[in-house]
């Protein structure tokens, strides 16, 4: 097999047309340049559909090849093969394989591997990081959407007292600080990783029950105990890391879409998680599961939500009668 | 697994015979007329490259990055191999080991500059002018190591440059540019462009680049000016309709300002081809090799064309369509290239010189250097 190509020596540009034959293992480069060599010593580029194929040798110089039918019979003749990788980048069927894999992995990831390690990371951390994330928060809040509680003292003291009383469901409990504060968002609660856990007079008047007060201040404590904020932070970093990764180079815009919208199941995971914890608190206690239910009944009567299905997948919580259910339902 | 690797080659109607029967037929003709133009050629295509991208890609992210290294060798092999001239290819030599370390090295610096910022403010802004002032030695690594693993019929380029001249074209340039609040801005990007290319070279040959900075203050007039005139018409047309709509209704003028963020955007997309297309001309045209000299003739329509394009397919295939987006840019810009020969291509020697670290390469990589030549 005689396979035409051009010769570069490495040391000018001048092109030397030759032929390439390999005859007990030497390839035995004729015409304008003569040069044998070994063919355990020649480096072929690996196998593109249209470029040419470029043979190197040790010094520099290389064979670019004109005739690529000849080359691959030439390949054949002396045992050539192709590494693993080439041969999964030139079959479709092996690359759509990859792509199913591909998606498999992205997938695996997002429901169980990146939770998973979050949840590793979180516990590495000391929680002086929490702390640290979270400082500033509550002055940024209150100088714009909080404004100082109206409540009666006596009330937010005895809430406060009465709560710090009851047995967490986990030991370990982190240092948390409870606030009141007088919210233009309406009837709500939330923990912030500093620890401190707001709760506005209107879900106080809302619920006017201390009962189920002390629900709203467990599943509070849920997030903080569970360290919530930190792990939503690690998911959504990750989450906006790979979406740049994909899309970055497109669009800004385009990128933070999936972020969005795939931190939003994250988010609805741990409010069920905090359920879960404002559950044992009550079991713990002795409190009555009703009242924890009450929470979400009030609520839904408040909003008296006209959620489609597919609204579902788009919030930040699970549906209220979801959770009033599971509520109920825990054993 | 194919116990023939190289069946499917020769069964289908082996698009390479013809292709290598052409360049040898461009062999003989040059060596008859040596000024010649010679248009640069691009034979990558999208669904090859796809499968190369979606392989690289699930590789990379099961070995948890480390494959990526390997997948940029790859990458770059398949563009540098389907890229060619005068009947030659270039071809790619990183060391993907000497890459993934580059890279290894990046992430710990980028990590350890992030805690910074965390830790302590003053420690943040520490480590951030430390970062600043690394810069230029960082692109002035990241192009020597890229020229130097490239080379054509056999010869390696090169970037030459000091220490001082990346630090004033590549740090102190940008940094008055900044100060003059983008004033200076063109001035900016004609010395960086002057600087990176009078200091390369293909073997011992020089590159020179002869833009004035009066051409590029026009063509940033052109991009940035119309990209403003545009804006701004948008918002005034806009804030009409919305201050006509709110007297009537209150409701339309919320429609009327998220229309008007789409048009800004949709403009946004138009002036980026207009860029793109000045700028490579410009350069292109500019830049000479020894009495070589090139020829770039993009268009604004065509560009803006595949980029649109480009955008929406990403959009609409979860970003699958990124590969042949790829292909379709880079095949637009090379083949509007032309090289005009001044002699024989046959004269160019080697030149004996270090090759750059992949440690620049690596984290110019990270921190998203755009240094396209």
């Amino acid at each position: 097999m005689t396979v035409s190509a051009s010769y570069f020596d490495g040391k000018t540009s001048r092109r030397h047309l030759v032929t390439l034959t390999v005859s007990d293992g030497v390839a035995q480069v004729r015409g304008e340049v003569e040069r044998d060599c070994p063919i355990a010593q020649l480096r072929v580029s690996e196998r593109l559909n249209r470029a040419a194929r470029k043979v190197s040798f040790p010094d520099g110089a290389y064979l670019e090849i004109i005739d690529g039918t000849a080359f691959s019979a030439l390949l054949h003749e002396t045992g050539h093969r192709d590494s693993l990788v080439v041969r999964l980048q030139q079959s479709w069927r092996h690359a759509l394989a990859a792509c199913a894999a591909l998606v498999a992995v992205v997938v695996l990831s997002y429901l169980y591997l990146l939770p998973l390690a979050a949840q590793g990371i979180t516990a590495i951390l000391p929680v002086a990081v929490d702390r640290q994330v979270g400082q500033g928060t509550l002055d940024f809040l209150d100088q714009h959407v909080l404004a100082p509680s109206q409540l009666d003292t006596q009330r937010a003291k005895g809430i406060t007292s009465r709560f710090r009383a009851l047995t967490t469901p986990m030991s370990d409990a982190p240092d948390y600080q409870i606030v009141f504060r007088k919210s233009r968002i309406g009837p709500n609660a939330f923990a912030l990783p500093s620890g401190q856990i707001v709760v506005t007079d209107e879900i106080v008047q809302l619920l006017d029950d201390d009962d189920a007060l002390m629900g709203v201040l467990a599943h509070e404590l849920g997030h903080v105990h569970r360290r919530h904020l930190m792990r939503r932070l690690i998911q959504s970093s990750a989450i906006a890391a790979a979406a740049t990764l994909l899309f970055g180079d497109v669009s800004a815009v385009l990128a933070n879409i999936p972020t969005v919208l795939l931190d939003l199941k994250y988010s609805r995971d741990i409010e069920r998680e905090a359920d879960d914890y404002a559950i044992a608190m009550f079991k713990a206690n002795g409190l009555p599961r009703q009242k924890l239910a009450l929470v979400f009944e009030k609520l839904e009567d408040l909003g008296k939500s006209k959620d489609s299905p597919a609204a579902r997948y788009l919030s930040s919580h699970p549906a209220n009668e979801e959770r009033i259910a599971h509520i109920l339902g825990a054993r | 697994m194919n116990d023939h690797p190289d069946l499917p080659e020769s069964s289908s109607p082996s698009p390479s015979a013809p292709a290598g029967s052409s360049n040898f037929a461009t062999v003989l003709r040059d060596s008859a007329d040596h000024s010649a133009p010679q248009a640069f050629s691009f034979s990558g295509r999208g669904a090859e490259y796809f499968r190369i991208w979606i392989v690289n890609l699930l590789l990379s992210v099961v070995t948890l990055g480390i494959y990526s290294a390997w997948a940029k060798v790859r990458r770059l092999r398949y563009f540098y191999d389907n890229t060619s001239v005068a009947g030659a290819s270039f071809d790619y030599h990183g060391n993907p080991v000497s890459i993934l370390k580059g890279r290894i090295l990046a992430v710990v610096l980028l990590v350890a500059y992030q805690v910074a910022g965390y830790l302590n403010i003053l420690l943040g802004l520490l480590a951030a002018l430390a970062l600043m002032l690394a810069s230029p030695w960082l692109i002035w690594r990241s192009l020597q190591f890229k020229l130097y693993n490239t080379s054509y019929r056999g010869i390696r380029f090169g970037f030459r440059g000091s220490f001082g001249g990346a630090f004033k074209n590549f740090l102190l340039w940008p940094l008055m540019s900044g100060v003059s609040l983008g004033l200076l801005m063109p001035m900016a990007a004609q010395r960086f462009k002057r600087f990176q290319h009078n200091e390369a070279r293909f073997g011992a040959t020089h590159f020179s680049f002869h833009g004035s900075v009066g051409a590029f203050y026009l063509a940033f007039a052109a991009g940035i000016g119309g990209w403003i005139a545009g804006s701004v018409l948008i918002v005034v047309g806009f804030g009409g309709v919305a201050l006509f709509q709110s007297v009537q209704s209150g409701a339309g003028s919320i429609a009327a300002f998220g229309l008007m963020l789409f048009a800004l955007y949709a403009w946004s997309f138009l002036i980026i081809p207009l860029w793109i297309t000045l700028l490579q001309n410009l350069v292109w045209n500019n830049t000479r090799l020894g009495e070589h000299r090139f020829e770039s003739r993009m268009r604004w329509g065509r560009t803006a064309i595949i980029l649109l394009t480009n955008v929406l397919g990403i959009a609409f295939t979860l970003g699958l369509f990124t590969p042949f987006a790829q292909i379709r840019m880079m095949r637009y810009r090379i083949e509007s290239v032309t090289l005009l020969p001044a002699g024989s291509l046959d004269d160019f020697i080697a030149s004996s010189e270090s090759p750059g670290s992949a440690t620049g390469e690596g984290l110019g990589d990270l921190l998203d250097f755009d240094l396209s030549m």
